[in-house]
């Protein structure tokens, strides 16, 4: 009995190891870049560090990042003048753009096209129209040399407050326990394949054992619910640009017209803020334009996606 | 529980330590621990059932002592059919019950009377009470044709019934093989546990990423098989036979393996069929533990082969007929049943049913040579051919099916429906025939390597494509738990 529970062990850990060198060899999983809040109250990433991007549990779709100096996914630099023509795209992970290499990002596609123009990538995951107002307002002499500004923005996710302030919940991201376990490829390969949640599943049936059963009638939005919902989000909108103005000439808004509700944009024409709508680009698409294991753009998405800004930029 | 669950591997870490460290000294213990283990083990899908198993055992522990007591040919007769009726009736009611009243109905509707179902009922199917009422009834039969002594000791011959590892999906123990294990004391033993975790390493394997990696391409064709061309609906039932097949070889592999942990052996039920040079050697190799079932309990009292080829020939019609009636109350498994018969009848006639039964393809050098192949294929084909029927959810389906393969072949590449690459799969089959070509001689040493470098990278690689092809998404479940 010795025997085998020495052996198990010692086999066991072997394994283990093995696995993570496999893991690592083959890049089968994701690296986590670090993130930080700037001095400017600025969530972003830590500057200057490089590593690789996978989805799926075959690595089924692999790319690289690189973290510039600003803190942002982009094979450049961000630095603009007065002299030069600049845009700068500012939004969440579609602009981000871990999903693709970063030397052909939506930016550098544009770029392409366009002459002597620098894109800047102003992408972060999660950032909201609060996250993009700030970053604006907080770098104002950076983002005051740039031509236009490109703010991509979903209604639904990104008007939900009025107010910005450090969201704590990605933050706990960085905590010296979570930064250990990231640092152990085979538990985050496990992790995102789903391999923990029976685990886990069963902790939070065992756990809700001893916990109040929690009322578990969910009641159904109604239209007066939804309506309500859209006007608390346009009134975040306005009291958002109140407090961090916006530069109507210059400032554009990237938006899906889709599934974005028609008071909104309703809203926007009223009041002149101008705006692009990428649904009918990639709308019109015959060959899908989003990965296959994931909802972000895939390498036709982002190039219609750069195509079209570049032609509706040409005409502002 | 399940065996490629989380639950199942903390229950089997706390019985395994609890009976080798705590009970060993005392079989009685180890046997009651088996036995609540078992019960545990079952009652974790629904604790009602076990009310079954227990009246199973019971009526077929007091068959076996009254076969015994007495001398009367009759007597002995009349209790063994206690415990056919008995067993067969549970199985009946649960099982048939609904089919029966169904085609009734049908039956009635294609004469221009139209019926009702009235009677049909909302009876939910025990897991493996086909197994376990076959089992018990193995036992009756022993006793009966006087190959097996009736045993006094109740606890163990419940531990034989409900044995766990086999309870729900086989092998069908017969009582002469893990009665006797039961009955006497086992010993622990490094190389008989080595020897299961690699067994239970192996068929997980199998499960994992044989068998629920294909599950959603299978399900998919047969659900859609109309949209689809003639290549994909022969890509699906190809797939289908290496997923049935990994899934009923991969549980079986874990449930010897985990009796081997408790020092138990169970009879191999797979024996690699897809090598198979003819449908008879595949009857041979696959489900052995129901195929000897049926020929010892079924085929030999009805005379075998032992009696004119006219009735041997309607001995083997019925033994594939019951056959296919066991998996399901449903005409396809009977029209499955009735096509393997049709392919084993020109076997045995032409007397070639048992020229491979002791040895296996290549049996003396490292290659199969060119008839070997063209016969391992083409049984194959056979093989797979018939699953249609086995899969299909009717038989009408299965017709469809079949008839857009014959009258209409076309070709397009077919994709994964959750968007995977099919090529892993493509490699994966590929090197999944090759390794258990290579392994074909021994169902039981899946890692017959001498050097220990060697069978560690053999692990590592198993358990690395086990989370490559991990997928918590799918269901999860054994395909012969519906059986």
């Amino acid at each position: 009995m010795k025997k085998l529970l020495f052996k198990t062990i010692l086999y066991g850990f072997l394994i283990l190891l093995v696995l993570e060198v496999a893991i690592r060899v083959f890049h089968l999983t994701k690296d986590y870049p670090s993130r930080y809040v700037d001095e400017f109250n600025v969530e972003k990433w830590v500057p200057n560090q490089a590593g690789v991007s996978v989805t799926g549990i075959r690595r089924q779709n692999f790319s690289e990042y690189k973290i510039n100096s600003s803190g942002y996914n982009s094979y450049r630099e961000f630095a603009p003048s007065d002299n030069k023509k600049e845009i700068a795209l500012v939004g969440d992970s579609f602009i981000e753009g871990f999903h693709q290499h970063y030397y052909n990002s939506i930016g550098k596609k544009m770029e392409n096209r366009l002459d002597s123009v620098e894109v800047y990538e102003f992408g972060y995951a999660g950032y909201d129209f609060a996250d993009q107002l700030h970053l604006i307002h907080a770098y104002e002499d950076m983002f005051d040399k740039i031509d236009y500004v490109v703010l991509g923005l979903k209604f639904e996710n990104d008007l939900t407050r009025g107010e910005y302030s450090v969201i704590q919940d990605r933050m706990h991201l960085e905590t010296p326990l979570y930064n250990s376990i990231r640092k152990i490829k085979l538990i985050v390969y496990a992790q995102n394949s789903g391999l923990f949640d029976p685990v886990m599943n069963a902790i939070g049936r065992m756990s809700a054992l001893f916990k109040e059963k929690p009322n578990k009638t969910v009641k159904e939005k109604t239209k007066e619910d939804i309506q309500k919902t859209h006007l608390i989000y346009i009134e975040n909108f306005k009291s958002l640009i109140k407090k961090y103005g916006y530069d109507k000439k210059r400032f554009v808004l990237l938006l899906d017209s889709n599934i974005t509700p028609p008071i909104f944009l309703e809203y926007l024409n009223n009041n002149n803020y101008k705006y692009i709508d990428f649904y009918n680009a990639l709308n019109k698409s015959k060959t899908p334009t989003t990965l296959i294991y994931d909802r972000h753009w895939n390498n036709h998405g982002r190039h219609l996606i750069a195509n079209y800004l570049t032609k509706q930029l040409e005409t502002l | 529980m399940v065996f490629n669950s989380l639950e199942f591997f903390i229950f089997l870490a706390i019985v395994f330590s609890l009976y080798w460290l705590v009970f060993k000294k005392s079989l009685k213990a180890q046997n009651l621990l088996l036995l609540f283990a078992s019960y545990l083990f079952y009652g974790w899908w629904d604790w009602r059932f076990l009310s079954l198993i227990l009246l199973s055992t019971t009526v077929d522990y007091i068959v076996g002592i009254k076969i015994d007591a007495n001398e009367k040919k009759s007597i002995r007769k009349s209790w063994l059919w206690v415990s056919v009726f008995f067993n067969v009736g549970l199985l009946g009611f649960f099982k048939y019950y609904n089919f029966f009243v169904d085609s009734w109905v049908d039956m009635f509707s294609m004469f221009g009377y139209n019926m009702e179902s009235t009677w049909t009922l909302r009876v939910i199917l025990p897991v493996g009470i086909s197994f376990y009422t076959f089992q018990t009834m193995s036992y009756s039969f022993d006793i009966y044709y006087r190959k097996l002594k009736p045993t006094r000791d109740f606890l163990s011959f419940a531990a034989f019934v409900s044995f766990f590892p086999q309870l729900v999906a086989g092998p069908i123990e017969r009582a002469s093989n893990l009665l006797k294990q039961i009955t006497n004391k086992r010993k622990f033993s490094y190389n008989q546990t080595v020897s299961g975790l690699k067994l239970i390493l192996w068929g997980l394997f199998k499960k994992v990423v044989i068998a629920d990696s294909l599950g959603p391409i299978v399900d998919d064709v047969f659900a859609n098989y109309a949209n689809y061309p003639a290549s994909t609906l022969i890509l699906g039932v190809t797939l289908f036979s290496f997923q049935v097949y990994g899934d009923f070889s991969g549980y079986s592999d874990i449930a010897i393996g985990t009796a081997k942990l408790f020092g138990i052996e169970l009879m191999s039920n797979f024996k690699f069929p897809n090598f198979s040079r003819n449908v008879a050697e595949y009857w041979q190799r696959w489900h052995v533990s129901l195929s000897t079932w049926f020929r010892h309990y079924v085929y030999i009292p009805l005379g075998g082969s032992r009696v004119s080829k006219l009735k041997s020939v309607r001995n083997i019609i019925i033994i594939f007929l019951v056959s296919g009636f066991w998996h399901g109350a449903n005409w396809t498994f009977i029209f499955w049943g009735a096509f393997h018969a049709l392919a084993f009848i020109p076997v045995f006639l032409l007397g070639r049913n048992t020229i491979y039964k002791n040895s296996v393809v290549g049996e003396h050098s490292i290659f199969p040579s060119l008839k070997e192949i063209g016969q391992v294929v083409l049984t194959f084909g056979i093989v797979t051919f018939s699953r249609i029927f086995f899969r299909s959810e009717s038989i009408t389906d299965a017709f469809a099916f079949i008839k857009i393969i014959i009258s209409n072949f076309t070709y397009e590449v077919y994709q994964h429906p959750m968007g995977y690459r099919m090529i892993d799969y493509y490699i994966l089959i590929i090197l999944f025939v090759i390794y258990e070509y290579r392994i074909r001689k021994d169902e039981r040493s899946p890692f017959k390597f001498k050097s220990k470098i060697v069978r560690f990278i053999a692990y590592t690689i198993i358990i690395l494509f086990m989370l490559l092809f991990y997928d918590d998404n799918i269901d999860r479940s054994f395909i012969y738990f519906q059986f």
